[in-house]
């Protein structure tokens, strides 16, 4: 599997995800849990990853040795959660090469196994994830009640303990005031829609999540096909609303984009993202050719900590120059 | 447009508020946002959520402030303040107390998903038992056993219901 931002084939939907929740039996949850405890947790996951197939190569890293620049970039480039990043300490992930499959040890659950892909391949992730608990299962013995399923620290994540999601790409649907429309629809058979950095996020470069919320009384297989079939319908929804505007509206928005990005001196992240989405959409409707450009790639490495960490610009003006000039200079 | 509070950094950050149904809107920089407690990531949660469900069991009935889990320490209380639970053992201990909940949250009780050292689905395997019990109750029937056929086909119904 490729990363997902920097192999990204456009399209409306951006990135499949999939994360496994798990606990150790005979331990506390990690809300419960003692230094040493986080320690001894450590050293049994890191051995059981050992015996995980040589080919997924994965890195194991302590949070404690990573600068917090970084620990930032990492949320931002969707690696860990924004929650691991706020209780770091202590706690490691182990990484494959192309980050595409991470490792979360003592986030919410003792392990979150998370695998995101290029585009709507749900099931691939699925079957990454799936085999990496079945292996880590072989030396570990998870919390699990044959009623309950696996049990996790916060009661919505029992059961299966997945959480599937989609990112699409909606920028019509949501000028046209539609999102609220889909987000009613997706709760009526359990789904959510959320922001680009999930729970409590809020969305920017018209990025929305939808992810299953049910986890008990439903199989992995059967939340994995309604987060489909209704992605499918919303992504439907978003071509359909696109067919409609008239052509020259739409080349107007996007040229007026692209001539920002190409001679603002000053970009915040906001008005980059805001841009950034419509050559994205300039792509994908074949507006603006020929231009080897990777929109997604861009508006991750446009976010605040990954300009921190590549461009050694430390404040936000300081960023907002090294963003526009990092734009400036591909387009 | 710049913060209104330090007057130096652009805004990047809009907070909304209501209070008693007074509404106060404010434009931050990110670091005095940061400074009053807003994080770009923080928000409301579904756990938020849980935890405001699960207090007004524990308002009452305040016997639940005494319920003690004895396998990590973790009451009622906590998990009714913080929405998560302590340790696996809790949802032995508050089996009744959660049950209710998580009816609520995700509509069913009953597991349907893999099950540790398995790769098939337990459902599959519930399915199975059903049609093995199918043909046990024909067979029955057949051989004219009404009373064993009785108690069959309420495994059956049983088993169908807990799908």
């Amino acid at each position: 599997m490729a990363c997902w931002y920097k192999n990204n084939n456009g399209g409306i939907v951006i990135s499949a995800r999939i994360r496994l929740a798990r606990n150790l039996s005979d331990m506390p949850f990690p809300r419960r849990m003692t230094p040493q405890m986080f320690i001894d947790l450590k050293e049994r996951v890191s051995n059981a990853i050992k015996a995980l197939p040589s080919d997924l190569a994965l890195k194991f890293i302590e949070m404690n040795n990573v600068p917090e620049t970084e620990i930032n970039a990492m949320v931002e480039r969707h690696v860990i959660s924004p929650d691991f990043a706020k209780n770091y300490k202590d706690r490691a992930i182990a990484l494959s090469a192309d980050e595409s499959v991470s490792i979360m040890i003592g986030e919410e659950d003792h392990i979150r196994i998370q695998v995101i892909s290029e585009g709507a391949s749900l099931d691939e992730a699925y079957d990454i994830a799936n085999s990496i608990d079945t292996a880590l299962n072989e030396s570990l013995h998870f919390a699990f009640d044959d009623r309950l399923g696996y049990l996790t620290e916060c009661p919505t994540n029992i059961g299966t303990g997945l959480r599937a999601s989609l990112m699409l790409h909606l920028p019509v649907c949501e000028s046209r005031g539609e999102i609220n429309m889909v987000a009613d629809a997706a709760g009526k058979i359990g789904l959510t829609v959320r922001g680009m950095y999930g729970e409590g996020s809020k969305s920017s470069a018209s990025l929305y999540q939808i992810s299953n919320q049910i986890t008990l009384g439903i199989s992995e297989k059967n939340a994995i096909e309604n987060l489909k079939i209704i992605a499918s319908q919303i992504e439907e929804r978003e071509k359909q609303c696109r067919n409609t505007i008239e052509k020259i509206n739409i080349e107007d928005t996007v040229f007026r984009s692209l001539g920002i990005l190409k001679y603002a001196r000053l970009l915040s992240t906001d008005e980059f993202m805001k841009h950034i989405s419509m050559i994205k959409l300039g792509i994908d409707e074949g507006i603006i050719e020929g231009r080897n450009i990777n929109p997604v790639e861009l508006l991750i490495s446009a976010q605040p900590y990954m300009l921190m960490k590549n461009c050694v610009a430390q404040t936000p003006g300081e960023r907002d120059e090294a963003r526009a000039k990092m734009i400036r200079e591909l387009l | 447009m710049l913060c209104q509070v330090c007057g130096k950094n652009n805004a990047t950050t809009h907070i909304k508020t209501v209070i008693n149904g007074k509404v106060t809107e404010q434009n931050l920089c990110g670091y005095c946002a940061a400074k009053k407690g807003y994080s770009s990531f923080s928000g409301s949660s579904i756990s938020g959520l849980l935890s405001s469900m699960l207090g007004n069991t524990v308002k009452t009935d305040a016997s639940l402030y005494e319920k003690h889990c004895q396998n990590c320490g973790t009451s009622f209380a906590n998990i009714a303040e913080t929405g998560k639970v302590g340790c696996a053992e809790c949802y032995k201990v508050f089996e009744d107390e959660l049950y209710v909940y998580l009816k609520r949250i995700h509509g069913s009780v009953k597991h349907t998903g893999k099950t540790p050292g398995r790769k098939e689905l337990v459902v599959a395997k519930t399915t199975d038992r059903i049609s093995e019990l199918k043909i046990k109750l024909t067979n029955l029937v057949a051989e004219e056993k009404y009373e064993e056929a009785a108690v069959v086909r309420d495994q059956i119904k049983k088993l169908e219901e807990e799908k």
